[in-house]
């Protein structure tokens, strides 16, 4: 017996009794390397649990246990419009930041009435000079309208089945508030381009917000900047877009999906 | 949980395997757990009043299970993870892949830079805000609404404005109207009815919004806009009355079973 101590571990000895290729010695050494330093076989074990977990048999479902026939699944779409309009939103997320990397909130640049401003200027750049831009506008506003879409048919999907019913009412309330921010998301992206189009789309959110008896004069200020549009009225919509709305609505979407998690999913009959 | 020689840290389960997530892992509250107020001594105001809610409501749970001969059901709801995500995962790939594809088959529409000067003959919203942008177009309405033929209650874009704050109270006061454990159309024709009223009322409002469009006269339109989502709301109605004798059987023979009658 030596004196030097056997190391049970001494895993470059185990790897040179190995009969290997040249690849699997490389991949050897370099998986021991690393996993010397970082202990990847921890989050390796991670992944396995992950995988055995969602390989699990099933719970069975309601009607699965409940024989309510195979009938439910031809609507079942219908009961993932929710997590498809958290899809679109993700999608008009990533889309949306990889934008704003290229899009100016002013309205300098019109020397006259109808010229083009900066904030056009920089649509029309992302449009005809950045790389994949026109993909990625078109990727942003078809992921709103989908977003929108799916809202709504959602709204409707959970009507008709009556899954606001007794202990979902908060939610149901919820799911209006976060309908309306998400008409609010659609204008305020709308009014960014400052077309034609957009601006008198603001035109009329100030007129409507003006007409509003005691706070609307306050409102229009605080949303438009002014009774008249303009730089303020722009840069507003854009913070509100990009900063406000997606705070707010992530956090809602949060609590709304947390409160389906909590409640559980309505019981299709 | 202390007699059993297997070792148990889900609260005590039984030891046969279950694929239905069993009953709740916690443990149920006995004589010897102690009540919220011995937890913490709560002598007056608000939290005195707060834990002795918690105390009723926790008796009152009890005592119901105890009492009633309804037999736990194993699965109360759709597990949200994994069965529904898992589920979900499947659509949504399908889902992203679509909508690329939407996006790269029609690119969005791109207009003229703005001109405070010239209005545009045609000024919409995006489709979604159609009914919205209806609402305000309500105003030949307005002169209906005053009291007794004297001058104009509100505003025309007041009307539109309070028209949006009925629509979105109306939605909002639906679950407090309609309760009971009904779930499906056939089940409560009339509020199947309500909703198609409102479904086709947004179709016609976006109709109204874009007015131009329509060769016939606005009378005949506004008319149109109301009288379409009532007829359609009546014929949803007459409809799930006539399907309903023949669904009663099949779904009551299922749905009783589920939800036996008090």
């Amino acid at each position: 017996m030596s004196l030097k101590k056997q190391d049970e571990m001494d895993h470059n000895a185990w790897l040179k009794n190995q009969d290997l290729t040249v690849i699997e010695t490389a991949f050897l050494t370099t998986l021991i390397w690393l996993d010397k330093r970082l202990r990847i076989v921890d989050y390796l074990e991670l992944l396995e649990t992950m995988y055995y977990r969602a390989n699990l048999q099933m719970p069975k479902s309601h009607t699965e246990q409940y024989d309510l026939d195979n009938k439910f699944w031809y609507w079942y779409p219908l009961y993932s419009l929710g997590s498809l309009s958290i899809v679109a939103y993700l999608v008009a997320a990533v889309s949306g930041a990889l934008l704003g990397f290229y899009y100016a909130p002013s309205t300098a640049g019109a020397a006259a009435q109808g010229d083009p401003t900066a904030a056009y200027d920089s649509l029309v750049m992302i449009m005809t000079d950045v790389q994949f831009g026109y993909m990625l506008r078109s990727i942003h506003r078809w992921a709103a309208q989908f977003m929108v879409a799916a809202v709504f048919l959602h709204m409707l999907r959970v009507y008709f089945t009556g899954s606001y019913k007794e202990p979902r009412e908060v939610n149901w309330i919820l799911g209006i508030v976060l309908i309306g921010l998400t008409l609010l998301f659609g204008f305020s992206g709308y009014v960014l381009p400052w077309k034609q189009l957009s601006f008198w789309a603001a035109q009329i959110g100030v007129e409507m917000a003006l007409a509003t008896p005691l706070v609307g004069e306050w409102a229009a200020q605080l949303l438009f900047g002014g009774f008249t549009l303009g730089q303020a009225t722009l840069v507003r919509m854009y913070i509100l877009h990009v900063f406000v709305l997606p705070f707010v609505v992530t956090g809602l979407i949060a609590l709304h999906v947390g409160i389906v998690w909590v409640q559980g999913i309505a019981e299709p009959h | 949980m202390t007699d059993d020689d297997t070792p148990m840290t889900d609260g005590g389960t039984d030891a046969e395997a279950r694929t239905d997530g069993g009953p709740p892992a916690t443990v149920p509250p006995d004589d010897e757990t102690p009540t919220w107020s011995d937890r913490k001594e709560r002598s007056q105001g608000l939290a005195q009043l707060t834990y002795q809610y918690f105390e009723r409501s926790r008796r009152e749970d009890e005592d119901l299970r105890a009492e009633s001969t309804y037999v736990e059901r194993d699965v109360l709801g759709f597990p949200t993870w994994p069965h529904e995500t898992l589920r979900n995962l499947a659509i949504t790939s399908f889902f992203v892949g679509i909508m690329l594809l939407v996006a790269a088959l029609m690119p969005a529409h791109f207009g003229e830079p703005a001109n405070p000067g010239a209005t545009p003959a045609i000024i919409l919203p995006d489709w979604y805000l159609y009914w919205s942008f209806g609402l305000l177009k309500l105003n030949p309405l307005n002169p209906e609404l005053a009291v007794l033929g004297g001058d104009i209650v509100m505003s025309n874009e007041l009307l539109g404005i309070v028209a949006h704050g009925v629509v979105f109270g109306v939605i909002g006061l639906v679950p407090f109207l309609n309760k009971g454990s009904a779930r499906r159309p056939v089940e409560q024709p009339f509020w199947a009815a309500v909703g198609v009223t409102g479904v086709i009322l947004a179709f016609t409002l976006a109709a109204l919004a874009i007015q131009n469009f329509f060769p016939i006269s606005l009378d005949l339109l506004i008319t149109l806009t109301f009288v379409l989502p009532v007829l359609g709301g009546i014929l949803t109605y007459a409809v799930l009355k006539t399907m309903r004798e023949g669904y009663m059987y099949d779904l009551n023979r299922r749905y009783y079973m589920l939800r036996p009658p008090k």
